[in-house]
């Protein structure tokens, strides 16, 4: 009966840990061994890049893209290698590409001055021009905690202030000092805002899809289908919300200065709309963060 | 033993406050003479104060010669210690109460003091009596010795971005009670400010009065030269007065006196609002002078110092050096212009725009802090052995010259790739064929990939889906409610005596138990059976928290039906409980055989029990 009971014990343990140690198919010295060759790619691609040998250079980066691009396919996922790949796209001239990578660089890395410079100057270099601003620096040294640590640190953070107020707990239900009563408070009050901060930063990264348009031009449609006419047109770069999925499409809004009507026109008939725009887009054109 | 260490840690203590205090107390001495009011009628009175500051132990120094005033009564006298920011100051008052005989000009003479071998004397002061009924000028010129306010600056002439210290001050008679002030700074146009320290209060005798002074500061720095004006600066305040009317014959009285200030301010206490305005100041500010001004220079005034660092000092061609050039000294900090890297050949590296950040570090009397500029370089050839000198130029107003600090070139050691060629950018995007996948040749170039591994780790797993660390949570919680338990279980078999005795009570009628069955083969067989008895009829007792000797048959039936055991049990308890006692006092030993099965039937009845209680 006892080893029944065992061996059950042992089945539901490997039914329930297993799932964690074989989704990491690629082991860290692979990974490792991958990035390494990647980035060796990479700056070999820039002495190229220096030397004019474009065609090369063009090679080599095409190679450290996939590269990365099978490490991250594997389940391993870290900020470098996001950014390396954002790095990699952007000399590839793939701004979207570069950008969407540098976008999901900075969840993993929240703070990194790198990622930032290199976003900044991605973002400088496409057509639609951002109508919304970053959250200003007052908010971000207030919440520091909020901005500088990824959903792991925060977790973590709520974890450990969470093990210090049990044992706070534990140590007043045995010594019943007063005093240890307000130092629980703090912890409790530090445990709730780190709850709470980590409940809206994964609200803010998982229970909104944000997406990069990845191709060149893309034209929002009034509908899910090649049938609905063109309402407006995006450009490669530009960041959005994805709001409904319907077949291959996805309904988005932009908070982007949109250039209105046909591409073709003067510059001087263009009008820049700031507003928040609606449209459907193809699935295909869109990266999600 | 720790009587004398306690002795010896109170000695320590005493010496050390004493020592203090003697240390604070060791202050210059000094003795003045000051009056309430050096303008009065031949109705007033005045008051005559010596003061002597900085000793206590002193002597009454001499009554000064007066004409025409006759010594009402005094000296009154009195003693003063003030400990502000940690500061002692002591003094020591003589107050006399003199009355005006004859109207005209007179002057207070000095008055000496002789303490421990010297002599030290006040100075005279100038008193004017007039006639009983003075003219309202003259009541406007008491009122403005009674609270005025003075702006002026350190220094007459400046030059651009030198620091001018502007001190305003407002004072008040010593006394006065003076609330709700309302202070407007005076307009700096044309010049940049920094508030200095905290306000400062102190006391100054002015024609023979004792004013208090509340003095602000503040550091201004002029943007431009030529004739330079600073607005005057206003203060409202109200004078509280207590309302007593018997005080007759002050200038004030009159105002004070007003119908219109009884009405809006009460009884009690009156508020007299009284505003002051200072005289414009003018300042003359001196441009920088041509000669002798070095091509580094750019616009830093004061007097600077700089340090420099880098964080790495090898490198691959193309990879970042971060420069830190630390400028900090006196001076207006924010005018301080990034310092300048002697290149040799613009070419051998590439260079970003440096960050900064300013941080003020003392203002108390002049503005000292620091500039930090972090500089990305990267150099572009392995030739390199060293980043340049870094020259910074500022000009210095005390010596009235242009100083120029350079830091000696950084050495560095530059590491080429697997070919040693530097990395050129082209200066425009080349659109030789904008398909996509192509190469591009970047006017701004991007921040070099990162090559860290020993930070690398899988960041795809979230935390909060670790089966491990979310089974771990539980863990906490689970310690915690067992250790709330577990503590309470042993508080209460410490406080409830009840609660105790039901806990132990199987425990305690075990031992009984085995008591008995030591007893079964002896020779005793009333003991045998007193066991057994004393075994159940203690465990009821504990169990019901009543005296050992009250679990007798009725009593034990009642409580057991009381708290629904079975009738079976009850029977059985009250047939075991009347067995064993009848078996105890009774010549009827029974059988080895009846004793096991009595025991047995006792063991049985308390498991029964056990559950059901």
């Amino acid at each position: 009966m006892i080893r029944t009971q065992f061996h059950i014990f042992i089945f539901v343990i490997l039914f329930l840990f297993g799932g964690v140690a074989f989704a990491d198919a690629l082991s860290k010295d692979e990974a490792i061994k991958m990035f390494t060759a990647a980035n060796e790619d990479h700056s070999q691609a820039v002495k190229l890049i220096a030397e004019k040998k474009l065609p090369e250079a063009n090679k080599k980066l095409e190679e450290a893209a996939l590269q990365y691009e099978i490490i991250l396919s594997k389940g391993f996922r870290h900020g470098q290698i996001h950014y390396n790949l954002g790095n990699t796209y952007y000399r590839l001239g793939e701004v979207g590409k570069a950008i969407l990578n540098y976008r999901k660089a900075q969840r993993l890395m929240p703070g990194n001055a790198e990622i930032d410079a290199n976003l900044r100057l991605a973002k400088n270099s496409i057509e639609d021009k951002e109508a919304i601003h970053e959250t200003p620096a007052v908010i971000q040294r207030i919440f520091f905690w909020f901005f500088l640590l990824n959903q792991n640190g925060l977790a973590v953070f709520s974890v450990l202030i969470y093990v210090m107020t049990m044992l706070l707990l534990i140590a007043l239900v045995i010594l019943k000092y007063r005093w240890l009563k307000r130092l629980i408070i703090g912890f409790t009050v530090g445990l709730l805002i780190a709850v709470v901060s980590l409940g809206i930063k994964m609200y803010m990264e998982r229970g909104i899809d944000h997406g990069v348009i990845i191709a060149k031009n893309c034209p929002v449609r009034y509908g899910p289908g090649e049938e609905y006419e063109t309402k407006y047109e995006i450009h490669e770069g530009a960041e959005c919300v994805i709001e409904q999925v319907k077949g291959q499409w996805y309904k988005v809004y932009v908070h982007v200065g949109i250039k209105q009507g046909d591409s073709q026109q003067a510059d001087a008939d263009k009008k820049e709309d700031k507003e928040i725009r609606r449209g459907w887009l193809h699935k295909d054109a869109v990266g999600i963060i | 033993m720790k009587k004398l260490t306690g002795f010896v840690w109170l000695f320590t203590l005493l010496t050390i406050i004493f020592g203090g205090m003697e240390k604070a107390y060791a202050t210059e001495i000094g003795l003045t003479v000051t009056v309430d009011k050096n303008i009065l009628t031949l109705d007033d009175k005045l008051k005559l104060t010596l003061t002597v500051y900085g000793a206590q132990d002193v002597s009454q120094p001499t009554f000064p010669e007066i004409e025409g005033f006759r010594v009402l009564y005094g000296p009154q006298i009195s003693a003063q210690t003030r400990i502000i920011n940690g500061e002692v100051s002591i003094s020591k008052g003589y107050t006399y109460m003199l009355q005006p005989v004859a109207k005209g000009k007179y002057t207070i003479g000095s008055s000496t003091l002789t303490y421990k071998g010297r002599q030290y004397t006040s100075n005279p002061i100038n008193v004017e009596v007039i006639e009983s009924k003075p003219s309202t000028d003259t009541k406007t010129i008491d009122l403005d010795k009674l609270v005025f306010v003075e702006l002026h600056t350190d220094k007459d002439a400046a030059y651009v971005y030198e620091q001018v210290t502007l001190y305003f001050r407002l004072y008040f008679q010593k006394g006065l009670p003076v609330a709700d002030i309302d202070y407007t700074a005076p307009a700096t146009r044309n010049f940049m400010e920094e508030k200095l320290g905290d306000q400062r209060q102190y006391e100054v005798v002015r024609e023979g009065i004792l004013y208090s002074v509340l003095e602000l500061r503040t550091a201004i720095f002029p943007i431009v030269s030529g004739e330079l004006a600073i607005t005057p600066a206003k203060v409202k305040c109200n004078l509280i007065v207590q309302e007593q009317r018997n005080r007759r014959g002050t200038p004030f009285d009159d105002f004070f006196n007003d119908s219109f200030f009884d009405d809006f301010f009460g009884s009690g206490q009156r508020k007299y609002p009284v505003e002051r305005i200072t005289n414009p100041v003018l300042l003359k500010i001196k441009p920088l002078p041509e000669d002798g001004k070095p091509k580094e220079f750019k616009g830093a005034v004061g007097n600077f110092n700089m340090d420099t660092s880098v964080k790495t000092s090898r490198v691959r061609i193309g990879d970042p050096i971060t420069l830190s050039i630390s400028v900090y000294g006196d001076g207006y900090i924010q005018t301080i212009n990034e310092p300048v890297l002697a290149f040799n050949n613009n070419d051998d590296f590439k260079i970003y725009p440096a960050e900064s950040t300013t941080q003020i570090t003392n203002r108390e009397e002049v503005i000292r802090g620091r500039k930090v500029f972090s500089k990305v370089i990267e150099p572009q050839n392995t030739e390199l052995r060293n980043i340049p000198a870094i020259v910074f130029s500022y000009f210095n107003p005390r010596e009235n010259q242009y100083k120029t600090i350079t830091k000696e070139p950084i050495p560095i050691t530059v590491d080429s790739w697997e070919q040693e060629i530097p990395i050129q950018l082209a200066h425009s995007l080349e659109k030789s064929s904008s398909s996509r996948r192509q190469v591009q040749l970047l006017t701004q170039d991007i921040l070099p990939i990162m090559t860290g591994l020993s930070s690398l780790k899988n960041q795809g797993n979230p935390v909060y889906k670790n089966p491990f660390i979310v089974g771990g949570l539980f863990l906490p919680a689970i310690v915690l409610v067992t250790t709330f338990f577990v503590v309470r279980h042993k508080d209460r078999l410490q406080t409830d005596i009840g609660y105790a005795r039901n806990r132990r009570a199987h425990s305690v009628a075990n031992k009984r138990l085995t008591l008995a069955q030591s007893a079964l083969f002896g020779d005793s067989s009333s003991m045998f059976y007193a066991y057994l008895s004393r075994g159940i009829a203690e465990y009821l007792a504990d169990k019901f928290n009543i005296p050992a000797a009250s679990a007798s048959g009725g009593k034990v039936e009642e409580l057991l039906r009381n708290i629904g055991v079975s009738d079976d049990v009850i029977a059985e308890v009250a047939r075991c409980l009347s067995d064993f006692d009848y078996r105890r006092f009774s010549s009827d030993a029974g059988t080895i055989n009846e004793r096991e099965n009595s025991l047995k039937v006792a063991a049985q009845l308390i498991t029964k029990l056990e559950k059901q209680l």
